[in-house]
């Protein structure tokens, strides 16, 4: 195969490829799935892929070859091996986003980087006096706590202001969130100020929701907003990719969550501009200058193999029946089935609607386990760990003044929800375990409170 | 984990013997017998690691090429790169637990194995990063910020060599002169004769950079520049420093640790980067970076590039989350220290011992090919640079580049070569050299093919002028 080819170099070189892996024709099968999770802890209801991903071990594999490559002789690795590498994997993604030209995607290690790189130029242009200071940077109150705290480093820190829309949540519908959002746009324009960038999650990370992120970015424009960047760490993999579609200027996501790379790798889609775009790695090397893909191919020494594989994934993934748009249907459906049975087993909710869940959902807690704060969520999640071996991320809704909240079942309201996740890997099992965990926490009226201590 | 006291006399290492009993091996053409080390009968103290386990270490190595460049990007013995993928998969096993229980721990240990390494006084002076490239952009950040926040004037100076390495100029034109300061480079001379020669070219390139009554806020100084190879005679340059009124001193040891002596309170620098991955044995990758905790605390204004919910609680506790990666490189770093005294004298018995055969094979290559070493053996440590002759016409960087790359693929020799422009009023200068470096897995015969290579070369009337593009 080409991919083949071009990583193995010359003819000299050992095709280690095609001497290590196992050919498997065809279809994945269920033992096939296990065997490719089988380092997986097991007895653990691992229903959190939303947070670290997955990796299959022939991928794994892979990298492992990728790796030896490199170790075995590091100098014809970086003068032969290294780039066409790179450029092969920016090559799949290129074609699975539909971007125009490979030269707009870039690898980094993760969408925090891709947040420093952007920041740092919109940084720039204050300290430069590109941007007056008060210009505003718009994003969602739960964006992800590191771009938050990359927004104070770079643009707070130089004079640039913030404004946060609240998302709402529960979310019943696209409208709600949209209109939310043109709040936050007019405030952030509030006194002859400009809105310099706006920063939207594709898919929110806590709590979860799918956006309407092409709706939100055609806004953006609408309304002269200057740059906007789509942080779509969980997208590729749980959602479709359509760069040109989506229309935005800069957009992240992580392989590592939803589309079978190991730790870590990101691809950071930059739109062609004719004028100079000014973004750059803030790990300087020699290629400082040549365009930020080449910059980002090269920040000194490092194990790139994680950003190596992505052909072996694509592989990976088209064994599955429907290839990549299967899997992410079937985990849809499936996280959807299994949210509905935990509400309906619990008597609460789910955050939002089916059509606005990935292969993630929010279900609410029931209310008697008192999730107070941030903390007791953290406490319980602990405690699922530990007591349960159920692995799963747990969210306290702080209702503000005034928010009415919805109630549960038994007419307490609700404070809480957990984000469960589905990849092929996971079974109806891993699900019941956590229905079954709440149900005896409410029935021997554990609370936050008396949670024993493990 | 043993640690080996230095070999008596009596039964000295058999590197050391071999040493005594190679140089009197020929140079006229006549090939001396093959590498030793293998064959030789060993006397070895307990504990210590033999040939055929080095090797075993190293088996992953290219068995075709002659390595003779560590200094590029360094090597890791396969029971470090076995503890590694142990740790890889322990995230992979369960990641919530990991990032919850055991990433942060772990990387404490690593920082304060570092630490007690390197005679820091505290581990917050301890940080861990991917690389030196990494650190630099960190420490260059900060003097950015002072420059646009106005602490500095803008055209205060950032001192550097003019060896620093390429990437490490980037990073300054990237934050420094983009935010206002002025960089003036040192020239060095090269080859180097004495270490009196880089302290007084230093110290003038300092009264310049202090010149129209400017300060100079930042020296970026290398302890072993990387090409051409030399180490700078760094304690002294440091104190130069602070007496001409630097406001702070970074010391880029790229080849630090495992290469030179490290020790941060002898050094005194405010900052100081140096790669693991190059003469500590790690797997790619692996720094730290340290800053000296000044009487108020560690600067506060130093902060990762990558931003992390983290941001604000200190360098170090920022450098160890900098998003979803894997950090195994920097949890291994305890083993290693386990696998480096399984050598006589642990690390500094490998440093010494590294810088005795590179300069017996630098010697030994020189005496070939009639040229010269690029810097007296008191100032390498464990590279050196040695001249090629003349008639080979290196004449431009290009011409090191493809001179390499035939090394490489006709002759399965990795090394890197140095272009040095003429100077004026030289004579058929030497103008190229190529740096040799010896880790533990290197053997005679590794140098032997490099000298028989270019000695083929030259017989065969070989221009660079001939390789085409």
């Amino acid at each position: 195969m080409e991919a083949d080819d071009r990583r193995n170099g010359d003819s000299t070189s050992h095709n280690l490829r095609a001497s290590k892996k196992p050919r498997l024709a065809g279809i994945l099968t269920e033992s096939d799935i296990r065997s490719e999770f089988a380092h997986h802890q097991t007895g653990v209801a691992r229903i959190n892929n939303g947070s670290f991903g997955c990796c299959p071990g022939s991928v794994l594999e892979a990298q492992r070859e990728w790796q030896l490559r490199y170790l075995r002789q590091p100098d014809e690795f970086y003068f032969n091996g290294l780039r066409p590498g790179l450029l092969a994997s920016r090559t799949v993604i290129s074609d699975l986003i539909n971007a125009d030209d490979v030269e707009e995607v870039s690898l980094v290690d993760n969408a925090t980087t891709a947040a420093a790189i952007v920041l740092q130029k919109v940084g720039r242009c204050f300290s430069e006096g590109k941007y007056k200071k008060e210009d505003t940077v718009v994003m969602f109150h739960c964006a992800f706590q590191s771009v938050k705290k990359s927004i104070q480093a770079y643009v707070s820190r130089v004079g640039g202001s913030t404004v946060e829309v609240r998302l709402p949540f529960p979310v019943n519908s696209n409208e709600e969130i949209i209109s939310a959002f043109r709040e936050g746009l007019e405030k952030g324009r509030a006194n002859g100020r400009t809105v310099r960038l706006a920063i939207i999650d594709h898919i929110t990370s806590m709590p979860c929701v799918l956006l309407p992120v092409r709706d939100l970015v055609k806004i953006c424009r609408e309304e002269g907003v200057e740059q906007v960047f789509v942080d779509a760490a969980h997208a590729i993999g749980s959602v479709k990719v359509d760069v040109k579609e989506i229309g935005a200027d800069y957009y992240v996501s992580n392989l590592h969550k939803w589309f079978f790379c190991p730790p870590s790798i990101a691809f950071f889609y930059c739109k062609k501009r004719s004028s100079e775009s000014d973004v750059h790695h803030p790990v300087v090397s020699h290629e400082f200058g040549n365009g930020l893909p080449t910059e980002s191919a090269w920040i000194g020494t490092r194990d790139y193999s994680s950003q190596l594989v992505v052909p072996s994934v694509m592989e990976f993934v088209n064994r599955f029946e429907g290839g990549i748009e299967g899997i992410m249907n079937r985990n849809h459906d499936e996280a959807v089935r299994m949210g509905l049975m935990l509400a309906n087993a619990w008597g609460t909710n789910l955050g939002s609607p089916p059509e606005m869940c990935v292969g993630m959902v929010m279900i609410g807690l029931p209310s008697k386990l008192c999730v107070e704060s941030d903390e007791d969520a953290t406490k319980l999640r602990s405690y699922l760990r530990g007591h349960y071996s159920v692995e799963v991320p747990v969210y306290f809704l702080g209702l503000r003044d005034g928010e009415e909240g919805v109630k549960d079942k038994g007419s307490g309201l609700i404070t809480a929800y957990v984000r469960i996740s589905h990849q092929i890997y996971n079974k109806t099992e891993d699900y019941e375990r956590l229905r079954d965990a709440i149900i005896e926490l409410v029935k021997d009226q554990i609370t936050c409170q008396n949670l024993p201590s493990m | 984990m043993a640690s080996l006291s230095p070999p008596e006399e009596a039964t000295a290492s058999y590197h050391h013997r071999h040493s005594k009993r190679y140089s009197s091996s020929s140079s006229n053409g006549v090939e001396s017998s093959v590498s030793d080390f293998v064959k030789r009968p060993k006397i070895s103290a307990p504990n210590s690691i033999s040939s055929s386990e080095i090797e075993s270490e190293f088996s992953h190595h290219d068995p075709a090429f002659a390595r003779i460049n560590n200094g590029s990007f360094g090597c890791c013995p396969s029971s470090i790169l076995a503890l590694q993928r142990n740790w890889q998969l322990q995230f992979l096993r369960q990641p919530d637990r990991f990032y919850f229980d055991e990433l942060k721990p772990n990387i404490s240990e690593s920082r304060s194995v570092i630490k007690r390494l390197i005679n820091a006084e505290h581990d917050d002076e301890v940080s861990i990063v991917d690389n030196a490239t990494t650190a630099a952009a960190i420490v260059l950040q900060q003097t950015a910020w002072a420059f646009r926040e106005g602490r500095f004037e803008k055209g205060d100076a950032v001192v550097m060599l003019h060896y620093a390495y390429g990437s490490v100029k980037k990073s300054v034109e990237a934050y420094v002169t983009r935010s206002g300061g002025h960089v003036i480079e040192v020239q060095l001379p090269f080859p180097v004769i004495s270490a009196d020669e880089i302290i007084n070219r230093f110290r003038n390139g300092l009264e310049s950079g202090k010149a129209n009554g400017r300060r100079v806020r930042l020296a970026l100084i290398d302890h072993v520049t990387s090409m051409p190879s030399v180490v700078i005679p760094i304690k002294e340059l440091v104190k130069i420093c602070r007496l001409e009124g630097v406001d702070q001193v970074f010391v880029d040891a790229a080849h630090g640790i495992g290469c030179v002596d490290v020790d941060m309170k002898e050094i005194g620098a405010d900052f100081y980067t140096s790669n693991l991955h190059k003469w500590f044995f790690a797997p790619p990758s692996v720094a730290f970076l340290y800053c000296r905790k000044s009487s108020n605390g560690v600067a506060t204004d130093l902060h990762h590039p990558v931003v992390s919910n983290e941001y604000g609680n200190g360098l170090a506790i920022e450098s160890s989350w900098v998003g979803t990666r894997d950090y195994s490189a920097q949890l291994v770093v305890p083993s290693i220290l386990e696998f480096v005294n399984r050598f006589e004298g642990g690390i500094d018995g490998i440093k010494k011992r590294n810088h005795e055969c590179v300069v017996e094979m630098g010697e030994m290559l020189v005496k070939s090919w009639g040229t010269q070493l690029g810097c007296p053996p008191e100032m390498c440590a464990s590279m050196i640079m040695v001249g090629l002759p003349v008639c080979l016409g290196v004449s431009s960087d290009s011409d090191v580049q493809k001179l390499r790359t035939l090394l490489r693929e006709k002759f399965s020799i990795e090394i890197p070569i140095y272009f040095r422009p003429p100077g004026d009023g030289e004579i058929d200068p030497i103008t190229g050299y190529v740096r040799i470096s010896f880790q533990v897995y290197n053997k005679p015969a590794d140098y032997h093919r490099l000298r028989d290579a270019i000695k083929e070369l030259v017989r065969d009337g070989f221009k660079c002028t001939s390789l085409s593009d």
